[in-house]
């Protein structure tokens, strides 16, 4: 049952490499919050009562409904275009998306020789999500893709940290606070400041301080 | 326990200013917070009550708290009779961001909890990032904007660096330091290897090394002076902290040669962007901010090369906070003055405002490490371990960066303070006593708390 989850999460990735539209993104994220949700579930008897609860609520409002949400909002709101507009090409990223992986599973392969507490598909599928993260923050210009991507990032940080669980059920709850941080981060003020003050919410326009 | 100490006070005074929505209560607020901070950290140095043992506080934690209060004490002061054009509302928001910012560095420092740090640095984030983008023009939001998204990163990097330490651990791990020196020997090597390198880059963020520096000049430059000098003198320090516990876990599990080398790599990264940089730059802020990232450089040099030169890291860090966080009060004031950024359009700042002028030259003289600047002792010990350890080529390229950060430094103060000025101006008293204070704590400081503390 894991496995299937944690390969659909590795699915979800590689398709954020194909979409153009906002949108799809989003749903990407719905539906890595719903994935994570139900793999918080099946962890139900290594955690105590109270800390599961906790875990579970939270990536079910946070992930799956509220900052996705929020970020929809954000979108209609300032109309900002549905297309994702990267700076590489569908297939340059898709390739990159697939050396990823293969960087991530030959990590954790190899190093889940000496310790026994990694389990290679899970501790590869995270891996991989956080750095998938991390290029699409590099591959795009607009704020609201950098966001996105880390979102998903940080989805792949939450993974990790769900692995370990059993060991330390508290870095969970830990890792959950990194998403009321981003939430913050979008819901504070930040695009829509941003965007009544500069006219594309777009990295190139960030460049009034510079040496 | 201890934090709710640290966070009792914040959180009274935050309902207060809230509730009252005054700008005078408001700055009465922050000096009467920084007083207690100061004055609670001067208790927990006191030998004879031994409070600092039961609080299970180390002289480590001690230092940087007391720089981080002497620090908030000089910015309370400064900021007592500077004149500000916040609403009653937003001097409420500055008071409790700035208090929620200052707790969160203290629990930050005083944390031995890995877990711990980890959550108050990335509050320290949120807080500051209020105070950055508190004047709401289009810069400043930039400015806010880019702090708060690549240190995010940062910090998401670093929690990816204490997952992996808890894989590297053997069974019933832990988060807390002593505990985790207890496991030295058992714990995974591979692990623990790139755990210290997520941990250095994501920390490392958040100190502002190059090259993950970009979000430093921007936020130190935009920020109203008496966050800057927060930030660069007590912010840098605080992320500083857990790196140089986790190169002490690194040495125990000896391998100290692996963490030593990446800190010469990033410190004299630092000091050769910092060198280029600042020959280049002509907002005097942005140039302060630079030297900052000089300064972390040098400390993390320092560390990298342990034993004797590993105190002069720690000199070196209570003498920079100080000496910056004076340069940086002393800007905000001549900032004040001229009303440009631009050192090339200001000048006469010694006949138009002598006090602010000397002051701005003394704060100039001290930070490239005259004596009897401690910077000066904390870099002759440096140059002296790398002799020692037989470096001579790196002797060289560092002797060399600091006398071209040096003569940068120097073309931008002459150019502030020198030339001629018909007019006059006056500052309150509060702005000249409080850089005065600072750089005269770091002349004496250091060796008050060495000869007499024992640290």
């Amino acid at each position: 049952m894991a496995d299937i989850l944690l390969m659909l999460f590795g699915l979800s990735l590689l398709f954020a490499s194909i979409t153009n539209m906002l949108t799809s993104i989003v749903r990407i994220l719905v539906i890595q919050g719903i994935l994570l949700f139900v793999l918080t579930i099946l962890k139900t008897n290594e955690m105590n009562m109270w800390e599961f609860a906790f875990v579970a609520l939270e990536t079910i409002v946070f992930k799956a409904v509220l900052i996705p949400w929020f970020i929809v909002d954000t979108i209609n709101k300032n109309g900002i275009k549905r297309e994702v507009e990267p700076s590489v090409s569908n297939f340059f990223s898709l390739g990159s998306m697939t050396a990823i992986f293969a960087f991530a599973f030959f990590i954790a392969l190899w190093s889940g020789k000496s310790s026994p507490n990694v389990y290679p598909l899970h501790f590869g599928v995270a891996f991989a999500a956080i750095l998938k993260g991390l290029f699409i923050i590099i591959a795009n210009k607009k704020l609201i893709t950098h966001l996105m991507g880390y979102l998903i990032m940080e989805n792949g940080i939450f993974m990790l940290s769900l692995a370990i669980g059993s060991e330390m059920p508290h870095i969970v709850s830990l890792g959950v606070s990194l998403d009321i941080l981003l939430s913050i981060l979008i819901a504070v003020l930040f695009i829509n400041k941003i965007s009544n003050s500069f006219e594309d919410v777009d990295s190139d326009e960030l460049s009034i301080l510079k040496d | 326990m201890l934090y709710l100490y640290i966070w009792i006070i914040p959180l009274l005074f935050s309902a207060i200013a809230w509730l009252k929505k005054s700008s005078r209560l408001n700055t009465a607020i922050i000096f009467s917070h920084s007083s207690l901070c100061l004055s609670a950290s001067v208790a927990l140095l006191l030998p004879g009550m031994g409070l600092a043992t039961k609080l299970g506080i180390d002289s480590l934690s001690l230092w940087f708290l007391l720089i981080t209060s002497i620090l908030y004490f000089a910015v309370g002061l400064y900021s007592l009779q500077h004149k500000s054009n916040l609403t009653d509302r937003q001097s409420s928001i500055y008071a409790i961001a700035m208090m929620a910012f200052v707790a969160s560095m203290g629990g930050a420092i005083v944390s031995k909890d890995l877990g711990l740090i980890w959550v108050f640095v990335e509050t320290t984030t949120l807080a500051s990032a209020m105070l950055i983008s508190f004047e709401h023009h289009k810069q400043s939001l930039e400015a806010a904007w880019k702090y708060l998204f690549i240190c995010s990163i940062g910090i998401a990097l670093a929690f990816v660096g204490v997952l992996l330490l808890i894989i590297a651990m053997p069974e019933s791990p832990s988060l807390v330091f002593d505990k985790i020196m207890q496991m030295k020997g058992s714990i995974n090597p591979f692990w623990l290897k790139v755990s210290f390198v997520f941990m250095l880059i994501g920390f490392g963020t958040k100190v502002g090394l190059a090259p993950l520096h970009f979000w430093l000049p921007d936020a130190h430059s935009e920020a109203p002076a008496p966050v800057s000098a927060l930030l660069s003198g007590a912010l840098l320090n605080t992320a500083l902290l857990p790196l140089i516990r986790m190169q002490g876990i690194m040495q125990a599990n000896s391998m100290g040669h692996l963490a030593n080398e990446l800190f010469l790599l990033f410190g004299f990264a630092s000091m050769f962007i910092a060198a280029v940089f600042i020959q280049k730059v002509k907002n005097y802020k942005r140039l302060l901010a630079y030297s900052s990232i000089e300064n972390m450089g040098i400390i993390l040099i320092a560390f990298g090369l342990g034993e004797l030169a590993g105190k002069a890291g720690m000199i070196h860090a209570m003498g920079h906070s100080m000496i910056k966080a004076a340069f940086f009060l002393t800007s905000g004031s001549v900032y004040s003055i001229f009303g440009k950024k631009d050192y090339n359009l200001c000048s006469g700042l010694l006949s138009r405002c002598p006090i602010i002028g000397w002051l701005w030259l003394i704060a100039f003289m001290m930070i490239v490490g005259m004596p009897p600047s401690p910077l000066f002792v904390s870099e002759f010990n440096i140059v002296f371990a790398l002799v020692g350890s037989g470096n001579l080529a790196l002797m060289m390229l560092f002797v060399i960066l600091l006398a071209s950060i040096a003569y940068g430094l120097g073309k931008a103060s002459l150019a502030i303070t020198m030339g001629k000025s018909d007019q006059r101006s006056k500052l309150p008293i509060s702005e000249y006593l409080a850089p005065t204070i600072l750089l005269l704590s770091a002349m004496i400081l250091p060796w008050l708390l060495i000869v007499y503390l024992k640290f």
